[in-house]
């Protein structure tokens, strides 16, 4: 290179062409440059959609975001009542939350201009500090995108038509790797448990399968729920209507979680091993309890372990209520029964087979020798159809039948068999008899979207092959030398409620449909059976509407009585009872432990 | 790449004693040697092997076990092939081999271990200091420094952010749920 | 007669649009004796801040190691994970993957021509530049929603799909800056006050290359044909064509070469990705973050960078957090040993000149 490059030193020189072109810069007076459609910007938030999960919160890396109280919105069931707060002063505006929020309600927008010498202002709830900011949204994210998974694992399930040869477990359960996938998709907000009447550790216990810690999760199901293997086949889960997953996809499978941890303890022997619970030292306490089924165990195993000399009666053969003899066996089967059983009865629980309360011993016996009396004795008597021909052989109420079955008797159900009602009783007589080689078909007096059975329960019926009519009123059973010989019905139009109810089935005159059945069974509810309180007794211990009068702790009118399960709640489920059994426990608990 | 791979698990093999190895996919191979070798090893890498860069050194810490895990990672341009040259040190006093004259950058990464994690190199020449000022604690990269603890006791938090509630807590609060101490590691 | 030594401190504040770092430098007249590196300035730890963030939470920290080329940063994060994890990624996403990276690059090379310019005294060149280089900031939120943090490469794709009409819109852009680049050109190149300055300085050859590990465009502009993406080709470069240049000067002005063609190799890039993209999907799903585990394992990845090879080590224990991040910058081989070696010779006016010709960037070395 010569000293001096005279190209070098006038090539840059070209650079004076620029000053006739259109500058780069923005032109004054300054234009408003609008934010790129995906711009991530402030935070909105749909007050209404947002169910207070907090899943934003637990993700921010920057701690930037806070789950506070905002005035006007009350926690219910399904929200905590919570809502989001951002610190703009942490965010990093990564979106992570946008991500991971399981409604959608959280949205970025494309505002980004703040400008304030005050450090403290920079905390905005979305949505109530913005409102305006739904029309400007950016970054949203819909299901595609979401990070949560809102595909549940399926199921495992024996084939419809396989099904109805035998009684063999329809369900046949998640195996360790389906239990943690399904378990990974729990966000732990823990929004199931305050539906849950007993209020289960849910997102504890999930969470311990996920980590692969299934002993942990056992011992957490066990800390107020000594029938866990129950409920994971046949709780009505309102935990899972509330999941914050299922507001955009399908819950997370909290029942089957909760069998398949259950399930990880094979025998009483293992559980008793795995669960390792301590027993106090005997206090001297009696209590007896009248009823062996979910109320009535779950007070008997907490008091047991809380040092109480406990004895159960029980009028049937077996242990388990309605879960033994209303369920049958295809659901829930005996051995998972009975191991549960024979864990209580390790734990120190007396239980008295075939004794009535009232028959074989008397109420006043057990009220005079114990210091305290739980009352669990479910609503045993069906409600009768009320038609004409109801007497005849071949009509029979569905809950005897089930009681039948799952004792073991031989029942005649003929070849054909109608079954009248829609709740989940109705659908199990019908799927037993399907199981018994008959030709089944439900008569519910509603629509079937009314019908209170478990939809999964609907649909494994009519995958078995079970015909459902609704909206069809049985008027008369006819009968042929005092035999059924068919069911005659009329079909129903359903009228709104003027009161705001829900519609109303009305037959319509003429619609009279006759069909041949060899069975009828009513499955349209049951009641309860209180004769075994005699004299003084059913004064002190008041009923009210067929029910037993208790308090918030479960206490009857006599305080030294304490009731749970069916005969106490509307609700009707096992779960409810085995939160009653509990209270009462606590509850007695208190009472005599203050005593001393 | 197979066979080129097996021609220098068998020549490393027959130069140094007690190296063990394990191949992974593709072109990456892991050798577990001594901290004894590592000078010694990482130049026959280099003279012998055409390994002439050394991509990265990093440290581990594995706590549970008492142990940093040194690893070499060498690159070949000539095979195309990485291989990793791990060893392990006692937590303990931890001194390693100096290399930063196999490899200049080396230097670099050294001071940053001996600051980092408190590993001493033999012979290494260079500031004490490297990203740290006057920092008197424990090596901040070990596992047992607490970077929240610390945050917490070196600064403060600005007010206004107190109401914050825990979403679980508000709902066990509400619903009047009992959760045992041993679940709670369970809950988010 | 000998001069008496003086110690220089040149920093921290930006010394050649670096970033915040120090060198202090001691010097015989004009002419440095010794030079020593001093960081510490932007020690954020962001490796011990990913140890206590699960692998999720950690992706959003990566594009902050290294401000002017977020995106290699992003890449190494998520390869490292699929590495681990054996996750795929869909080919879509690949192509957009390296679409993002070449942008990325050319953003970065815009930076550079400001920075080399500008520790010279040329001013204009940063103004252009750094100018242009907003028109690929443009293209970047419009994509990923952020312009200079974008957040987009993560673990299984990338987020979001393109918008519709982006492909366009970025050829538009290419073709805007390749006539820029041929402006730049008459203002850099063929200046004589950029040839002047930079030719026999700051000579890194052959040997001290290799005995200092030396990467990227430092290591092309000595004569030696190294690029990871192609000795270690990802993504799709191996389906891709362009070409590594490389310059025997070893010197500023060689580097300068060098890093000139791989710019416009860039475009060349970016154009072949666009043709070639396939449709489909573009993200393969992770599981619940929260709940997201890796098996145990570890993984080394790299990506060449305008600075050169980066690399990241990423160690699962089998939990939901990494147990170690540990990112291997380019700068962290070339701004400290390296440089105190180069500089000792040098003059003082040079040193900037000095740093940026290397790649120098302090947020990379200190982490």
């Amino acid at each position: 290179m010569s000293f001096f490059d005279l190209k070098g030193t006038l090539k840059p020189l070209t650079a004076l062409k620029q000053f006739g072109k259109k500058p780069h810069t923005i032109s004054y007076p300054k234009e408003k440059t609008e934010a790129a459609e995906r711009y991530r910007g402030f935070h909105y938030n749909d007050l209404e959609e947002c169910i207070g999960c907090g899943n934003c919160s637990t993700i921010c890396q920057n701690k930037a975001i806070d789950m506070i109280k905002v005035e006007g919105i009350e926690g219910e069931k399904g929200d905590s009542g919570l809502r989001p707060r951002v610190d703009n002063g942490r965010c990093c505006w990564c979106a992570l939350c946008v991500e991971v929020c399981p409604t959608g309600s959280l949205s970025l927008t494309r505002d980004y201009l703040y400008v304030s010498d005050d450090a403290d202002t920079f905390l905005f709830v979305p949505g109530v500090d913005n409102p305006e900011g739904k029309n400007n949204l950016s970054f949203i994210t819909d299901k595609e995108q979401s990070l949560n998974v809102f595909n549940r694992v399926p199921m495992p399930e024996l084939e419809g038509m396989e099904r109805v040869k035998s009684f063999a477990e329809v369900v046949l359960g998640y195996n360790e790797e389906m239990a943690r996938e399904e378990a990974s998709r729990c966000i732990s907000c823990g929004l199931c448990t305050e539906v849950c009447p007993d209020h289960m550790h849910i997102p504890e216990y999930i969470n311990a399968i996920a980590t692969g810690n299934d002993e942990d999760a056992v011992r957490i199901i066990y800390d107020n729920n000594p029938l866990p293997e129950m409920c994971g086949k046949v709780c009505t889960r309102r935990c899972e209507d509330v999941c914050a997953i299922a507001v955009r996809g399908e819950p997370v499978a909290i029942r089957w979680l909760k069998r398949y941890a259950t399930e990880t303890a094979k025998t009483a022997d293992i559980t008793m091993e795995i669960v390792n619970p301590e027993i106090k030292e005997p206090n001297g306490y009696k209590v007896s309890i009248v009823g062996a089924g979910p109320s009535g165990l779950t007070a008997a195993y907490y008091l047991a372990l809380r040092g109480y000399d406990v004895t159960i009666y029980e009028a049937n053969a077996k242990a388990g209520g309605m879960t033994m003899y209303g369920i049958p066996k295809y659901r829930f089967p005996i051995d998972s029964l009975d191991k549960q059983i024979e864990y209580i009865e390790k734990i120190g629980v007396k239980i008295k087979y075939n004794t009535k309360v009232g028959k074989d011993i008397s109420f006043e016996k057990l009220y005079k020798e114990s210091d305290a009396v739980f009352i669990g004795v479910g609503f045993p008597q069906p409600w009768t159809l009320g038609i004409e021909g109801e007497d005849a052989k071949g009509s029979m109420q569905a809950v005897n039948f089930l009681h039948m079955v799952n004792s073991g008797e031989k029942v005649d159900i003929g070849k054909k068999v109608a079954v009248i009602g829609g709740g989940n009783v109705a659908i199990d007589a019908a799927r037993v008899s399907a199981r018994l080689g008959a030709e089944v078909t439900i008569l519910y007096r509603r629509r079937v979207q009314d019908m209170p059975a478990d939809w999964e329960e609907i649909e494994g019926a009519e995958e078995e092959g079970i015909k459902i009519v609704p909206q069809a009123i049985p008027v008369k059973i006819h009968e042929e030398n005092g035999k059924v010989k068919a069911i005659e019905y009329q079909l129903a139009e359903m009228v709104p409620d003027e009161k705001g109810g829900r519609p109303r089935p009305v037959a319509i005159e003429g619609s009279n449909t006759i069909m041949e059945v060899d069975s009828v069974m009513g499955a349209i509810g049951q009641q309860g059976d209180y004769s075994f309180l005699e004299g003084e007794f059913a004064e002190k211990i008041q009923v009210e509407r067929g029910r037993f009068k208790v308090n918030e702790n479960q206490q009857t009118t006599d305080p030294k009585v304490y009731a749970g399960g069916d005969a106490v709640n509307r609700t009707a489920d096992a779960i409810s009872a085995i939160a009653d059994g509990f209270r009462a426990c606590k509850a007695i608990d208190a009472a005599l432990a203050g005593k001393k | 790449m197979e066979n080129i791979k097996a021609d220098l698990i068998s020549k490393i093999k027959s130069t140094f004693e007690n190296v063990t190895e394990k191949d992974h996919d593709g072109n990456r191979l892991d050798f577990y040697v001594n901290k004894k070798i590592i000078p010694s090893i990482l130049t026959h890498f280099k003279v012998n092997e055409g390994f002439i860069h050394l991509s990265h050194i990093s440290c581990v810490d594995w706590l549970e076990e008492g142990e940093f895990e040194i690893i070499y990672i060498l690159w070949s341009p000539k095979d195309k092939i990485k291989v990793f040259v791990r060893t392990r040190v006692e937590r303990e006093n931890p001194v390693m081999p100096n290399i930063d004259m196999i490899w200049r950058q080396a230097n670099t990464y050294e001071r940053e271990m001996r600051e980092m994690f408190g590993i001493e190199f033999e012979g290494l020449v260079g500031e004490k200091e490297f990203v740290l000022e006057d920092w008197e604690g424990m090596p901040p990269m070990r596992r047992d420094f607490d970077t929240e603890a610390y945050a917490d006791e070196t600064f403060w938090h600005r007010p206004g952010r107190e109401d914050a509630m825990d979403v679980r807590e508000a709902i066990i609060e509400r619903s009047r749920e009992e959760i045992p101490d041993f679940a709670k590691k369970y809950s988010r | 007669m000998r001069e008496k030594a003086t110690t220089l401190y040149i920093g921290p504040q930006h010394p050649g649009i670096t970033g915040n770092m120090m060198v202090r430098v001691k010097v015989e007249g004009d002419t440095i004796v010794k030079a020593t590196t001093e960081v510490g300035y932007l020690h954020r730890a962001f490796e011990k801040l990913q140890e206590k963030r699960n692998w999720l939470q950690s992706f959003t920290l990566m594009c902050r190691f290294c401000v002017p080329e977020t995106d290699p940063m992003e890449e190494l994060y998520a390869r490292a994970v699929e590495a681990i994890e054996g996750r795929e990624v869909p080919e879509r996403a690949k192509y957009i993957r390296v679409m993002v990276l070449e942008l990325a690059r050319l953003a970065s090379f815009m930076l550079w021509y400001g920075g080399q310019n500008g520790s010279l005294g040329l001013y204009t060149m940063g103004q252009w530049s750094v100018g242009d280089r907003n028109y690929i900031l443009d293209l970047f939120e419009e994509l990923t929603g952020g312009r200079v943090y974008h957040m987009y490469i993560w673990p299984g794709g990338v987020r979001r799909d393109l918008p519709k009409g982006f492909e366009k819109r970025v050829l538009k852009t290419m073709d805007y800056l390749e006539k820029r680049l041929d402006d730049y050109d008459d203002l850099m190149f063929d200046n004589a006050i950029f040839k002047k300055r930079t030719q026999g300085v700051g000579i890194v050859d052959k040997d001290k290359a290799i005995e200092h590990g030396v990467v990227g465009a430092v290591l092309r502009g000595c004569g030696i044909k190294s690029d990871i993406r192609i000795d270690e080709p990802y993504e799709v470069y191996d389906k891709l064509d362009f070409i590594v240049p490389t310059q025997e000067g070893a010197d500023i002005w060689a580097r300068a070469l060098v890093r000139r063609q791989e710019a416009r190799q860039s475009i060349r890039i970016i154009r072949q990705v666009i043709d070639m993209m396939p449709g489909g999907p573009v993200y393969n799903k992770i599981p619940n973050p929260q709940k997201w585990r890796l098996p145990k394992g570890d993984a080394y990845v790299r990506v060449e960078s305008v600075r050169g090879e980066v690399g990241l080590y990423a160690v699962s224990d089998g939990g939901l957090k990494p147990r170690r991040i540990h990112v291997r910058g380019a700068a962290y081989v070339h701004a400290i040993t390296l440089l105190e070696d180069v500089l000792v010779g040098e003059n003082i006016a040079d040193v900037s000149a000095i740093m940026n010709s290397l790649g120098t960037c302090p947020p990379e070395i200190e982490r």
